[in-house]
């Protein structure tokens, strides 16, 4: 069995998060002038020092973190040394998003008088938001590659429980999930409904895809005698319980309703929605790392 | 690779005495945590019979090696003799390798905060002597000899034993003598 990791917990997670705001915030701008400027400049800080958070987490997990360049070392054949290149890379990226957040000049507020916006200005806005849609993109592409990355130095032949799509797949979905629930806490107040309702569609469907797909891969564990292990072990464990209600039943009741009901402006409720989902995320990640069951000797000694 | 390395177990001719595990401890003054040598005892029921049988492993400087496949450091090298040298002043302790290993031989010194390994003593190969452990064996259970297709067609010469991870997932240059089925001895 795994130890709970709590540098890699953090690294992963709140990296996941900080790439999630931004294709989110690539995603609301795809129509251009649609993405409030102000919502941009809150998702590119809050993502940057997620980014940071989440590399300097992922020093702890080292014995020498002094050293930690050499990490680039092998990118021929190691996953980390590749997931490690494309992080630094996103960050690169996204200070290019800071520096155009910083220059930015705020949109026009809805229903200006159309007259008193000159051409030029136009054409000045039109380049921002081109640069803008363009510096978003380069950066979520980035930030995805690293997170697959990420998730391919599990896919280790030695461990059945990761040898497989599913730490690509659990990654890439806490990224949506959680990328979108913290950009609509960012903009709760700047999101038009329908770029809300947008967003908590999209939570739900990374809710039920991860849900679904943990029930496939769960029935995949019990092909191999390592894999039956993790999964014994996360049924019996209160954590994998807390998980459920936590990061798929309590968010998949909340989201249902608040679609149905139209409540999609309620601040206490996106709020308690990405409260429960954050958490069901962390003690995910958790048990990924604590139900690792590797393939070893099981001679005596 | 011009040959490849490895080592010769005869669980036969092994009477558990852990010599080895004491020669590899001596020779290279390793901490009380890390094993890079470790002997194992095999299940009876594993192989029917009523008696202990024994194998030895450190390092089996595998055909496909994982952990030098993971390391972000390249803290790995395979020689061209096939001997997996890892070398720990390169190593940052991430842990990677000691995760993707199926028999636990990277194993972390918690002192130094990096991973160590048997390297099939090379500087003793090199000045062509016998790897401390092999040195070391009494019985002469465990060799120093060449992987390949003339030793493999050989009688009795096992590439597993049960209990041990498929060699599948990393070809390891190791080879085994069961234990031969004896004489049981029965009273009634
Ligand atoms: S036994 Fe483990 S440490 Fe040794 S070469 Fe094979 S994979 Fe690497
Ligand atoms: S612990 Fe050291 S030797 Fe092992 S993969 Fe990490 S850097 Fe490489």
């Amino acid at each position: 069995m795994g130890d709970w990791e709590w540098p890699l917990i953090l690294f992963t997670v709140l990296g996941q998060i900080a790439i999630g705001i931004i294709v989110m915030l690539w995603w609301l701008d795809r129509d251009r002038d649609h993405l409030d400027t102000q919502l941009f400049k809150q998702g590119v800080y809050v993502s940057g020092g997620l980014l940071i958070l989440a590399l300097l987490a992922s020093l702890f997990h080292l014995g020498h973190p002094e050293v930690a360049y050499r990490a680039l070392a092998h990118l021929g054949s190691s996953w980390l040394s590749r997931e490690i290149l494309l992080f630094l890379l996103t960050f690169l990226a996204w200070i290019n998003l800071f520096w155009l957040s910083r220059r930015q000049t705020s949109s026009h507020p809805i229903g200006a008088d159309a007259a008193t916006i000159t051409t030029a200005e136009i054409a000045a806005e039109g380049q921002q938001s081109g640069n803008r849609s363009l510096g978003l993109g380069i950066t979520s592409v980035l930030g995805l590659l690293g997170i697959a990355s990420s998730a391919m130095i599990y896919v280790l032949p030695r461990v059945p429980a990761w040898n497989n799509v599913g730490p690509v797949l659990f990654f890439l979905l806490t990224t949506g999930l959680l990328g979108a629930l913290v950009t609509l806490v960012l903009g709760r107040k700047l999101l038009h409904p329908t770029q809300k309702k947008l967003l908590l569609q999209c939570s739900l469907g990374c809710t039920i895809a991860s849900l679904l797909f943990y029930v496939i891969y769960a029935s995949m564990l019990s092909a191999s005698m390592e894999g039956a292990t993790s999964l014994n072990f996360l049924l019996s464990s209160p954590l994998f319980w807390a998980r459920a209600l936590l990061g798929w039943f309590a968010p998949l009741l909340l989201l249902v309703s608040m679609l149905k009901n139209s409540q999609v402006a309620k601040t206490n409720l996106i709020l308690t929605l990405t409260l429960f989902s954050v958490l069901g995320e962390v003690l995910g990640r958790a048990l990924f790392y604590l139900s690792a069951t590797g393939i070893q000797i099981t001679a005596l000694f | 690779m011009s040959k490849q390395l490895g080592f010769l177990h005869n669980s036969e001719k092994c009477v558990g005495c852990r010599g080895c595990e004491m020669a590899c401890k001596n020779e290279y003054q390793i901490d009380a945590a890390p094993q890079w040598r470790k002997v194992f005892q095999l299940h009876e029921e594993d192989f029917s019979l009523p008696t202990r049988m024994f194998f030895s492993m450190a390092c089996n400087h595998c055909a496909h090696p994982e952990c030098l496949r993971v390391c972000p450091v390249e803290a790995y090298t395979k020689r061209d003799d096939g001997i997996v040298v890892h070398d720990p002043n390169r190593c940052i302790g991430c842990r990677l390798c000691t995760m993707a290993c199926p028999y636990d031989r990277p194993q972390i010194n918690s002192a130094k905060k990096k991973v160590e390994k048997c390297n099939l003593c090379y500087q003793r190969i090199d000045n062509g002597e016998q790897p401390a452990c092999v040195a070391a064996c009494i019985p002469g259970a465990l060799e120093l000899v060449e992987i390949n297709d003339i030793l493999d067609q050989k009688t009795g010469v096992l590439k597993t034993l049960p209990g041990l991870p498929s060699p599948k997932l990393t070809t390891p240059s190791i080879r085994f003598i069961g234990p031969k089925q004896g004489k049981q001895i029965r009273r009634d």
